[in-house]
């Protein structure tokens, strides 16, 4: 297990828990915009910002836990590129690149940190983690659906999406490389653990084998 | 419904397979993207059995390349394992064959403390090594080589080399309980699991490689390496009969000379066209009718509603399911592979 109370881990940590924090303050918000744009489901997905926020918390208090102070100007400027790209398609009531951002990319991405942080968090970290990952399926579950259910439709406009969007993830990874190693996750494990989630998700909605392959390594190759 | 969890031989080999099936992404990636690459379900698969009955099932590829251990990227081939293993899990499939080096990975590094993936606990009861089929079907195909090349096994010596592995030492135990050797000789690294082999088998000489190969006429090759061996033909007696068991194979370069035959060692011919497309990557004569006898392990547990582990662990094989297994492979219509006469 990594030495929690080590400069090394505390400054990695102060970055990583920040990202997580924000990560949550985003998907909160992003699902209440999505709760405007779809009105007919909006009662569910202000329920799944509602559940957003109460993981932000979470992670807030995972950081006290540690009395590591989270570094949220990084973070926020972490998330940017992806947050304005959010933004410029909830203007232009671009549904499907919204879904694809916050319910595939961002749930995809939570899904696969949490998993390879979960064996080398601390106890009360790993408590709180393994509650969140639970909820975080059923997130990606309820973008997948709509995004299945509307699939013919739908399909190019992801495609789309996925090439504008895919790649800012490998380069936000890789601008924490050393931190993730320094709280002892695996680089690899994650991109690996999002290519099975994000995969995962794309066939359900309703793409082939091979357009999984191509859609799920998108931009990885370069990053 | 089945399932095949296989790997390719080399970095090499899985691009121009991703190319061949039209993966861009891959073809042009090197070891480092395949430690990322997570297993993918790449075909469907109908088999039919002599009987009549029909029965389905999938292929897993993992990712997992030999590489990744010859590089020490161990982390990566045992995340390739388990997360194949998850991936039949989550498939529903009944029973998945661990292909190649699977299994030895799953052993070696002790997956087995590691059942949880995510938010699936492994059942093991779901998987099979499929090493009890390779070691009856390497039998079959050592006495059918004695046949064809009229050596008689009574006056022969026999070298199993990785005869302290969990298919080696299935197949000295069958040896020894069904046929009269004139020499056995046992080989591998570690001393100490071949002297318990040959206490248990109560014959048997513990040799290595170099003083083994220029001793025997048969050489049943069942070691578990990452990368085949060059082996210096003049070496070997004539006649000399090597069955190659390895994946990738235990020799590196095909031998020709007058005198050594080499078979294709844990192979089997089904009687009937499978409906399959990836064996045509797996650089077989037949793609349609030749598998891995560790595959058609599976098949056979299908078949006959066994969903259970049925090999599993090292050094577990017993007498009594290597003759089940070969009943139910003849029943099923697979026979031991053999080179053109
Ligand atoms: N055709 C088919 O369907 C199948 C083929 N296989 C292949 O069969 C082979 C054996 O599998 P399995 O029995 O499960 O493996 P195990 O790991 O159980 O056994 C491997 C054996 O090889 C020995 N060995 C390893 N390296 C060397 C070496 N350099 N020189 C001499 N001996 C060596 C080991 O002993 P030590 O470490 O002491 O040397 C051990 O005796 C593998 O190549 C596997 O891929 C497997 C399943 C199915
Ligand atoms: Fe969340
Ligand atoms: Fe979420």
């Amino acid at each position: 297990a990594p030495d929690y109370s080590s400069t090394v881990y505390r400054q990695a940590y102060s970055r990583i828990n920040g990202i997580v924090i924000e990560g949550e303050q985003e998907a909160n918000d992003n699902y209440l915009k999505l709760a405007e744009m779809l009105p007919e489901a909006a009662d569910e997905l202000r329920k799944l910002a509602k559940m957003e926020l109460r993981h932000m918390k979470g992670f807030q208090s995972c950081g006290k836990n540690l009395q590591v102070e989270p570094d949220m100007e990084f973070a926020r400027a972490f998330f940017s590129p992806l947050h304005n790209n959010f933004q410029k398609a909830a203007a232009a009531g671009d549904l499907v690149t919204c879904f694809v951002i916050q319910s595939l990319i961002i749930e995809c991405f939570a899904i696969a940190a949490y998993n390879i942080y979960i064996p080398v968090a601390d106890d009360f970290a790993r408590k709180i983690t393994e509650g969140v990952v639970k909820d975080e399926y059923l997130h990606l579950n309820f973008g997948e659906r709509w995004l299945g259910e509307h699939f013919p439709e739908v399909k190019a406009q992801i495609e789309v999406a996925n090439a504008q969007n895919l790649p800012l993830v490998w380069q936000m990874l890789q601008q924490v490389d050393a931190d993730v190693e320094n709280i002892h996750m695996d680089r690899e494990a994650i991109v690996e653990d999002f290519m099975i989630a994000y995969g995962e998700a794309l066939a359900n909605i309703g793409f082939s084998t091979r357009e999984v392959m191509r859609l799920s390594a998108q931009g990885l190759r370069t990053a | 419904m089945f399932g095949l969890i296989g790997h390719l031989t080399s970095l090499t080999h899985a691009q121009r397979v991703a190319d061949k099936l039209g993966y861009p992404e891959y073809a042009d990636s090197d070891l480092e993207f395949w430690c990322m690459a997570p297993p993918q379900v790449v075909d469907e698969i109908t088999v039919t059995s002599i009987t009549g009955q029909k029965i389905h099932g999938q292929y897993v590829e993992s990712c997992f390349l030999p590489e990744m251990l010859a590089g020490g990227r161990v982390k990566a081939a045992c995340r390739k394992i388990l997360n194949a293993m998850a991936l039949a899990q989550r498939r529903g499939l009944s029973i998945t064959a661990l292909g190649g080096f699977s299994s030895i990975i799953f052993e070696n590094f002790r997956l087995d403390s590691l059942r949880r993936v995510r938010n699936i606990d492994l059942e093991v009861q779901r998987f099979t090594t499929g090493n009890t089929h390779t070691a009856y079907i390497i039998c079959q195909q050592l006495q059918l080589a004695a046949q064809r090349y009229v050596m008689d096994l009574a006056a022969a010596t026999v070298a199993v080399v990785g005869a302290s592995g969990d298919i080696g030492s299935a197949i000295c135990q069958w040896l020894a309980a069904h046929t009269q050797l004139g020499k056995l000789l046992l080989v591998a690294r570690d001393r100490q699991r071949l002297e318990e082999l040959q206490a248990n088998l109560k014959q048997g000489e513990i040799c290595s490689v170099e003083d083994a190969l220029p001793r025997a006429d048969f050489i049943v090759w069942v070691a578990s390496m990452n990368q085949g061996m060059v082996l210096n033909p003049q070496v070997l007696r004539d006649p000399c009969v090597i069955i190659d068991g390895g994946y990738p194979k235990n020799i590196a370069s095909s031998l020709q000379r007058q005198g050594v035959y080499v078979i294709d060692g844990g192979m089997v011919e089904h009687s009937l066209d499978i409906e399959w497309n990836i064996m045509q990557f797996l650089n077989v004569a037949n793609p349609a009718r030749q598998l891995f006898a560790c595959f058609a392990e599976s098949m056979l547990l299908e078949f006959e509603g066994l969903h259970t582990n049925f090999s599993w662990g090292r050094n577990l094989i017993t007498l009594e399911k290597l003759d089940l297994i070969g009943q139910l492979s003849r029943k099923h219509g697979f026979r031991p592979l053999m080179p053109e006469a």
